[in-house]
């Protein structure tokens, strides 16, 4: 079967928009929540804590190109470049330049970026419009460009000058693993030699909203948002949205050899389901399901595992569900677990990405990063190596989760050719 | 609103919704090949020729314009039968 090579990687996160500086700030047990006093005007909010992404600069881009953009397709556009940029692959426009991968019809390639839904931000201008006007009077003919479910994904296509097939995974937050699994599939199966993927999301009152009204999002440290407890904490109160973007350049062993690229890991197994049980309530048998589904599409053993990337986003249900599901595949003591929202807060469509990146720099620099802010671990973790503090050490395999509303679980097993 | 008012304040709001160099601005530019708007600009003109000026131009003479002079010359008709 074909080897699936991490090539390339680009990101755009609330600690960083390049790799080097995102493991830096996390290694550092840096978090990047703050406070948004302003949305407390919004009637039934009860959390006021964001994490949003570092400053990026997306003026360089044309305005026929920016004008149909929102935050995240700009985050994705600089993410993909930078991915593209690592991987040596050409990203010119309209195949003007040398050496083009992603130039016109080239019809073995494809560019998959999801996103949780269009963009929040012009979601809310568009309707207020509509709302306002008594309907379309005053649209500008680019909102809906902003607005519809494959925006990142096609807005990040225009920029480029890619021509080919184009998919925009929407899982919420399981939707750029689940575009990583799909990809590996697909290159496993012949049908693509490269694959860019990945997913972006972008920062607003209502993708908290979202959380707010199910209970799962931290509500009781808006005046002191660095307190807010990790994950695997016992007193943890609920996520943190964040925003980014995260790209990945996905390829099959082939092809990187012939072209003479680098391969930081392989992608070696994966696995998407949906459980079928409830929308909102992660189910932790199902969530195993998933994770020894990947493991077997790997060929490998959870006693191979040297670390799980956890989706543990401080939630008091979804925690624990994850921790059973994790300690009922046994592994080896020493299995390292954490998760990043704690640094990061959860960027949603992007998060996948974002923690697939951060893995290849925890391989490269040889150290697993710990769950920050955990004072004490929550009991359920009994049995279970929660990291509080990072530790030093060679990482061969890694398995990383990432679950979403909708019963949605992905899982992936990364291995290090470094 | 005198024809030369509503230029100015018309040119105004262009050169910020369309990021163009106010100089550029004049009546023999091209809307294309110096101005850079294609069809999706066309739409959104009218609507912040609305905004601002509170006139509603004929969308399909606003396709057939060519340059910035002719949109001027709509705005001036427009201008004229309403007074």
């Amino acid at each position: 079967m074909e080897n699936v090579c991490i090539t390339g990687m680009g990101v755009v996160s609330s600690l960083g928009n390049d790799s080097s500086e995102l493991f830096a700030n996390l290694k550092e047990g840096k978090c990047a929540f703050k406070e948004f006093p302003e949305w407390r005007d919004y009637n039934g909010l009860s959390s006021f804590v964001g994490a949003p992404a570092q400053e990026y600069d997306a003026s360089g881009l044309p305005r026929n190109v920016r004008r149909s953009m929102s935050p995240m397709s700009e985050m994705a556009y600089l993410a993909t470049v930078d991915a593209l940029k690592d991987a040596g692959l050409d990203i010119s426009r309209n195949g003007t330049g040398e050496e083009g991968l992603f130039r016109t019809n080239n019809l073995k390639t494809s560019l998959m970026i999801g996103s949780t839904s269009g963009s929040p931000i012009f979601l809310e201008k568009y309707y207020e419009k509509m709302i306002k006007n008594g309907g379309p009077k005053g649209q500008l003919s680019t909102s809906f460009f902003k607005i519809m479910n494959h925006s990142v994904a096609a807005n990040v296509a225009l920029a480029i000058g890619y021509s080919g097939p184009l998919i925009a995974a929407s899982s919420a937050c399981s939707s750029s693993t689940q575009a990583v699994v799909m990809a590996l599939q697909m290159i496993r199966a012949g049908i693509y030699d490269v694959c860019v993927v990945g997913g972006a999301d972008e920062l607003h009152h209502s993708s908290v909203s979202v959380f707010d009204v199910v209970k799962a999002s931290s509500n009781n440290y808006n005046d002191n948002p660095l307190d807010i407890p990790g994950p695997f904490d016992r007193d943890r109160d609920g996520l943190v949205v964040s925003e980014g973007a995260g790209i990945i350049v996905l390829e099959s062993e082939r092809h990187v050899k012939a072209r003479g690229g680098k391969v930081y890991a392989h992608v070696s197994g994966g696995s998407f389901m949906c459980d079928g049980i409830h929308m909102s309530q992660p189910q932790s048998e199902e969530m195993a399901q998933t994770m020894n589904l990947a493991l077997k599409d790997a060929g490998q053993s959870i006693s191979e595992v040297d670390y799980v990337n956890a989706h543990a986003t401080s939630t008091k249900v979804g925690d624990i569900q994850e921790i059973k599901a994790i300690a009922s595949l046994g592994g080896r003591a020493d299995m390292g677990v954490s998760s990043l929202k704690g640094h990061l807060g959860h960027s949603l469509a992007a998060c996948g990405a974002v923690e697939i990146i951060s893995i290849i720099e925890m391989m490269k620099n040889k150290t697993l990063i710990a769950n920050r802010n955990v004072k004490n671990i929550m009991e359920e973790a009994e049995g279970v190596n929660v990291l509080t503090e990072n530790v030093e050490k060679s990482i061969k395999t890694v398995l990383s989760n990432n679950f979403a509303f909708g019963g949605m679980n992905t899982s992936v097993i990364i291995n290090n050719l470094m | 609103m005198v024809q030369e008012e509503l230029i100015s304040k018309i040119n105004v709001t262009l050169s910020e919704e369309f990021e163009l160099p106010i100089e550029k601005l004049t009546s023999e530019a091209h809307l294309v090949d110096d101005l850079g708007l294609d069809s999706l600009d066309a739409v959104d003109m009218l609507v912040h020729i609305e905004d601002e000026l509170g006139m509603k131009l004929d969308v399909e003479k606003v396709q057939h314009a060519r340059t910035l002079g002719d949109i001027y010359k709509l705005i001036g008709e427009v201008s004229s039968d309403s007074n």
